[in-house]
């Protein structure tokens, strides 16, 4: 179980990154980007990724940062994962990230894997596409035509298939801040703790008055990437709230599903079970957390 | 003196041990807690190269051409192998029935996706690796047989063609007269199961360094093998080879559990060597190799069955129907495992007959091996289930009706239906001890309280035997050749009154080197770190076997005293000449020997070992001057198997009652286990410690195959488990924390009074999850009757029942 | 054809200059380069954490890193892990609760477990299991692993070896 070979480069700043695998796209040559490489390794010495060149990033630093601008949580793609998970900032600005983070593998494969590989490597059982639909979270690309931004919820295309182009790289992950009072959840059952999700769930909404205010349900493992439920948002969307409500909601995500993976872990009924009763789960979650 | 010399051959001549049945630290572990152990990879010899092996990807295909000429061109590469120059070297393993044995490489045709086809030998891995892709094989895809059903169906096609059908062994066994027994009963409880593939996983997979020395045509093969002196014979078989030019040095392994030994690897290294020159070929099985071909997939199994019961809960008679895949052939001594459940057929229960209609077939499935257990586990979890079921049936408590058919204390020895005898036991104080520290009622209470708000909880009170110290007939029936099974230990002093302990087998985990240590000290008065033991290469070991069969703590124990005891003979003769008295006025006490009369005349061990060694000219010519003496164990008063397979087969028979307390969701099909309490009785505890780990690991490996691990198939055949992230191994998350208690019987036939138990709760682990499983579900009317008890299973069930 | 490079690596201290081979993993090359055969490899993709070591004093899996991308990096392995012949708490503490069967994946669960206490000398079973559930035991079961390094947290905190497994005591 060794590696095909490749060639390696680690430039040394973002811009020789995009110039090189504008190069390498020219010469006709498969290049991938190397971040923490906790998917890609496996990959590779699996020989089910044979890259021709690998293009290292980890001697951009200046991709490594969680800061605050504004209500925003800008976070650097270079950013390992438990230097997300231990942020004081993410533990009190954004709980729910930090609950989807410690359920990402285990601490060591955190320790080495970038945050941003998560969202290029668009795993549908992965924990951080969910989180970044349901928060909202706006993507920072470079390629060789300069930055753009794209929307968390137009990102991730299809089953490990991003927006992103063979020669972009994935700079930034901005987090809004969530409005006051929002309640939020993040379900998800594994066959082992650590394991990737045979299903999940992420929920935000606010109460007011005792009334469902802007639920967002967002399902992961279930499909070719992680979906919002819209289907479920509407049962609860400016109702008032019971356990009831809840289920119902779940059943109409559940069923709203288009065929579910299937897998020698959890059939399709299976996973749409599960998405039914962890978006009821969520939203009593989420009610109980949520400020009102 | 020389009367009850005998008597006390296997004890120990101190009636305070400071050692033995104390919870001392391994001897292993300091080098191991350091990372200076020379495991099998850790090796490098001069001119080595490293072995990639090309796999079949078919689960059944003729082999039409291969073109290795692409892989010979790449630079780095130095030998190929295929299956050409094995039918030209080589013989099929003889770890199968006669018949039904493999060749290392594919000869013609291909029996399961993973069988090796070609194997090549580069300078390093990863160019070996390289080249396998460069190799272009053509394949004729041929119908498979995917599973145990479609082995024994009229059209299917066949494995061997030298055989007239897939079906490896049919038989009935008979023991005592089962159908009255069923007639009269006034119950009869069935139920079907489904037991599917498991595997050892041994964090170190198999790995080897073969070197064929072309001068003298001699094969030196070092790797992580289980059972040295077996590979010698199957290395000579297989690959024509005297058997005294086969030499096997063990390295320690990260772990066996039965499977490890690699004969297809080792062979593949070995001609490799001897394509390459007699360069030294190193072959290391990697974690995919393993998962879809390597030596350790077990039990794939089809059960129906049946128990006789009264009125009163008296169960009288069992008939267990078996249909059992062993892949491609058992090449692993697969057929094992379905003739050990004999030793313990019956449990611990007082069954008067009983039944085994037994159907073994070969499919295009992996091969099967040996795994802990070996057989007995899918068998318990069976009979442990039609027990909850007559309960249930019945109305009585299930811990009750176990304690009603428990075979009594006063009757051991007690000879089983199907033949084995057991030693001693105390089933109904291990009960009750199991049910006082889990406090049973209150469990009961507690579920009671559970069901009343909705909750799904569930107790699984389950008893089993283990059978311990095998021998080799208990096989024969199962189609195996049989071999002794002797245990060597040669204990050596050296003129400081160091002590150095040979056997023949590796360290491999279960402590056993420290238990030698611990007997030799406490034999001579000396302290533990006064004791090395070290493995010697099969030809310069004393006979061994090694671990198996829940035997080698037993059997090296009687090893170790007996050599003790020959030395202390020796002494007592050399101290006789020294002292100028007769050898029987002296005794071996606090490190020395000394006048039983006039202890302050004494001799310290290392003066005499001293003597012997360098000034043997003081003593009389006709005395042996060697401070050492070897010594063989073997298991007294096993019998041969009758027409019925009966025999006596295992000498010792330990005994646990697990209680368990689990919770089952009912919309996610979740189980958590929420109590976990064991007790256990294997006799005396040389080393508590070890005890408990092999307890605590079957705990492991039992939630493994109740709740985790399968080698799934497709219905095509095609494996589905190639990496870690199929085969789901139990966490530090997943496992429970158990309360252990132990009861203690000692064996009246082993030395020291020790059972076997290192096979531990893998007997057992498996039936009580699943009966506390079924405990949960059954109000809701669903049982499960397939492993492991997946959430999505369970969900299925309870979606299936329209609950 | 794989590019091979000038790499410059700290392991246990001492500095070591290879040429390597890009695709060669950091395992391969801590174990068969630099024949630091203590930690080991059970699977090569990640999951066992028996190859597990500490990069710039963070646990990792060297089976998923490359070589090259170690280039400058302070490396601890198992090796590491004692002072001058004198074992680590942790290690003491595997031996003394029989922390340990074949011992294989011990030096991985002995780097996490350093790495744990390092951070947090008092931790509770379930901040151990956070930081040890990624590492696979085929033999002990891991309830003498939770107490093993229940035990060294112990032994750290009080500076002390704690005698627990003397037979006098058993
Ligand atoms: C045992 C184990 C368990 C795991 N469990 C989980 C889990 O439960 N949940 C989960 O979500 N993940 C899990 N993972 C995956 C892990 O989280 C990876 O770290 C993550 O998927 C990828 O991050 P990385 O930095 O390692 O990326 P890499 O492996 O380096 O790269 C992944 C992909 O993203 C691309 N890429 C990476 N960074 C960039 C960038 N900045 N710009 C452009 N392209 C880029 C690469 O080209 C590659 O295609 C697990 C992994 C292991 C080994
Ligand atoms: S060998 Fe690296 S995690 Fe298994
Ligand atoms: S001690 Fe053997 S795998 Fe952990």
């Amino acid at each position: 179980m060794k590696p095909a070979p490749f060639d390696y480069y680690a430039p040394d700043t973002l811009s020789d990154v995009v110039a090189l695998l504008q190069r390498l796209e020219n010469d006709d040559i498969d290049a991938k980007v190397l971040a923490g490489g906790q998917s890609l390794l496996p990959m590779l010495s699996l020989r089910v990724a044979r890259p021709e060149a690998l293009v290292d990033l980890r001697k951009l630093a200046d991709l490594n940062y969680i800061r605050e601008e504004g209500d925003t949580l800008a976070i650097g793609a270079m950013t390992t994962k438990s230097a997300v998970e231990d942020s004081p900032l993410v533990q009190r600005r954004q709980p729910l990230l930090h609950a989807a983070t410690r359920l990402v593998g285990h601490r060591q494969i955190r320790n080495r894997g970038s945050f941003g590989g998560s969202f290029t490597q668009a795993d549908p059982a992965s924990e951080y596409p969910a989180a970044a639909i349901a928060l909202d979270m706006e993507l920072k690309v470079v390629g060789p035509d300069g930055e753009r931004r794209v929307a968390a919820q137009d990102f991730f295309i299809t089953y490990m298939t991003t927006d992103l182009d063979t020669t972009e790289v994935l700079t930034e992950i901005r987090v809004p801040a969530l409005p006051a009072g929002t309640g939020w959840s993040f379900q998800e059952i594994a066959r082992r703790h650590g394991d990737f999700a045979m299903a999940g769930v992420a929920v935000t909404l606010r109460v007011e008055n005792g009334v469902c205010r802007a639920p967002r349900i967002v399902a992961f493992g279930v499909g070719a990437t992680a979906l919002r439920l819209p289907e479920a948002e509407q049962v609860v969307d400016g109702k008032a709230l019971d356990s009831a409500l809840f289920q119902e909601a779940g059943h109409a995500g559940a069923a709203a599903l288009e065929e579910p993976s299937s897998d020698v872990h959890a059939s399709a009924d299976y996973r749409r079970q599960l998405v039914a009763v962890l978006v009821a789960r969520g939203l009593a979650e989420a009610v109980a957390r949520s400020a009102a | 003196m020389t009367t009850d010399m005998n008597n006390s051959l296997y004890e120990l001549p101190t009636e305070s041990p400071r050692f033995v049945g104390q919870q001392v630290r391994r001897i292993e572990d300091p080098a191991l807690v350091s990372g200076s152990v020379e495991f099998i990879d850790n090796v490098t010899l001069p001119g080595m190269l490293h072995a990639a092996i090309l796999r079949c990807p078919h689960p059944h295909a003729r082999i039409v051409s291969i073109d290795t000429t692409a892989a010979r061109q790449l630079p780095g590469v130095v030998a190929v192998l295929t299956g050409e120059d094995v039918k030209r070297w080589c013989n099929p393993v003889v770890t199968a029935p006669e018949g039904w044995g493999a060749y290392c490489l594919a000869v013609d045709k291909a029996r399961f996706v993973g069988e090796p086809v070609m194997a090549i030998a580069a300078t390093d891995r990863y160019i070996a690796e390289d080249a396998c892709e460069l190799v272009e094989v053509e394949y004729e895809v041929l119908p498979a047989v995917p599973d145990a059903p479609a082995a024994i169906a009229a059209d299917s096609p066949l494995l061997f063609e030298n055989q007239n059908s897939n079906v490896m062994l049919q038989r009935v066994y008979d023991w005592g007269e089962v159908e009255p027994l069923f007639e009269r009963a006034d119950h009869i409880v069935r139920e079907t199961f489904r037991w599917n593939r498991v595997g050892a996983n041994p964090m170190e997979t198999f790995g080897c360094i073969s070197q064929w020395n072309l001068a003298d045509n001699s094969l030196t093969c070092r790797g992580s093998y289980q059972t040295p002196s077996f590979m010698v014979l199957g290395r000579s078989a297989s690959l024509n080879l005297p058997s005294n030019k086969v030499r096997i040095i063990a390295h320690p392994h990260g772990g066996s559990f039965g499977g490890k030994g690699g004969p297809r690897g080792t062979d593949i290294s070995a001609l490799l060597s001897r394509k390459a020159g007699g360069r030294p070929v190193k072959y290391i099985e990697d974690r995919a190799e393993y998962l879809l071909a390597g030596g350790g997939q077990s039990w794939d199994r089809y059960y129906e069955a049946a128990l006789a019961v009264m009125a009163d809960g008296t169960v009288t008679g069992l008939k267990v129907k078996l249909l059992d895949d062993q892949g491609a052939g058992a090449e692993g001594y697969g057929t094992i495992s379905v003739a050990k459940p004999l030793a313990a057929f019956t449990g611990p229960y007082r069954i008067q007959a009983a039944q085994y209609d037994l159907t073994v077939v070969a499919t295009n499935r992996a091969p099967t091996f040996a795994y802990r257990g070996y057989g007995p586990p899918p068998h318990n979890l069976v009979l442990e289930t039609l027990m909850d079921s007559a309960a249930r049936e019945l109305g009585i408590d299930s811990a009750e009706i176990r304690r009603r058919n428990y075979i009594q204390p006063e009757q051991f020895p007690y000879t089983i239906p199907s033949g084995n005898e057991y030693d001693s036991g105390n089933y109904p104080e291990v009960l009750a001890r199991a049910l006082q520290m889990a406090d049973y009622e209150a469990l009961r209470a507690q579920q009671q309280t559970a069901r009343d708000e909705g909750r799904y909880l569930g107790i699984g009170v389950v008893s089993t035997v283990e059978p311990g110290v095998f021998d080799w007939n208990a096989y024969r029936t199962a189609g195996v050749q049989g071999v002794g099974v002797p245990e060597g230990a040669r204990v050596n002093f050296d003129m400081l009154g160091q002590v150095t302990v040979t056997v023949g087998f590796a360290l491999e985990g279960q402590g056993q080197y420290t238990v030698a240590a611990q007997v030799v000290a406490d034999y001579f008065g000396l302290e533990m770190d006064a004791v090395r033991v070290v493995c010697a290469s099969s030809d310069a070991a004393p006979p061994h076997f090694g671990p198996g069969g829940s035997r080698v703590g037993v059997a090296l124990t009687g090893a170790v005293l007996g050599a003790c005891h020959k030395i202390a003979e020796k002494f007592r003769r050399v101290g006789a000449v020294l002292l100028q008295c007769e050898p029987d006025d002296l005794e071996l006490a606090g490190g020395a020997v000394r006048m039983r009369e006039r202890p302050e005349a004494q001799l310290g061990l290392a003066d005499l070992a001293g003597t012997m060694l360098a000034r043997s000219d003081l003593l009389p010519p006709d005395m042996d001057p060697h401070p050492g003496a070897t010594h063989v164990w073997t298991p007294p008063g096993r019998t041969e198997p009758d027409e019925q397979g009966r025999c006596k087969s295992y000498l010792t028979a330990a005994n646990a009652t697990h209680v368990v307390l689990v919770e089952v969701d009912p919309d996610t099909g979740v189980t958590e286990i929420l109590k976990y309490v064991i007790v256990d009785d294997c006799g005396t505890r040389l080393n508590p410690a070890n005890v408990e780990g092999q307890v605590q690991g079957g705990v492991a490996q039992g939630v493994g195959a109740a709740l985790l691990e399968q080698y799934v198939y497709t219905e095509d055949g095609q494996p589905l488990v190639s990496t870690f992230a199929d085969y789901l191994m139990p966490t530090l998350h997943e496992v429970p924390i158990t309360q252990k208690g132990a009861v203690v019987t000692p064996s009246p036939f082993t030395p020291l009074g020790a059972k076997g138990c290192g096979e531990g709760s893998i007997h057992i682990t498996p039936a009580a999850v699943i009966c506390a499983i079924n405990d949960a579900l059954q109000p809701l009317g669903v049982k499960v009757r397939e492993t492991p008890a997946s959430p999505s299973r369970i969900w299925n069930l309870i979606r299936e029942a329209g609950t | 054809m794989t590019t091979r490079h000038q790499i410059s690596v700290t392991v246990n201290g001492v500095n070591y200059q290879r040429e390597v081979d890009a695709r060669l993993t950091l395992a391969d090359f801590v174990r068969h380069d630099l024949s630091l055969g203590g930690t080991h490899v059970g699977c090569e993709h990640g999951v066992c954490g028996a190859c597990t070591i500490l990069v710039n004093g963070a646990s990792m899996r060297s089976c998923l890193m490359l070589a090259v991308q170690a280039d400058g990096a302070e490396l601890t392995t198992v090796e590491g892990l004692s002072r001058n012949g004198e074992l680590h708490p942790v290690q003491q503490a595997f031996i003394d609760r029989h922390g340990l069967q074949c011992g294989f994946c011990t030096p991985g669960f002995l780097i996490s477990t350093a790495e744990l206490l390092q951070g947090n000398p008092n931790p509770s079973d379930d901040e151990i299991a956070d930081a040890l559930g990624g590492h696979l035991c085929r033999c002990t079961g891991y309830q003498s692993i939770l107490e093993s390094v229940q035990l060294a947290a112990q032994m750290m905190r009080e500076g002390t070896i704690v005698d627990a497994a003397s037979p006098a005591e058993a």
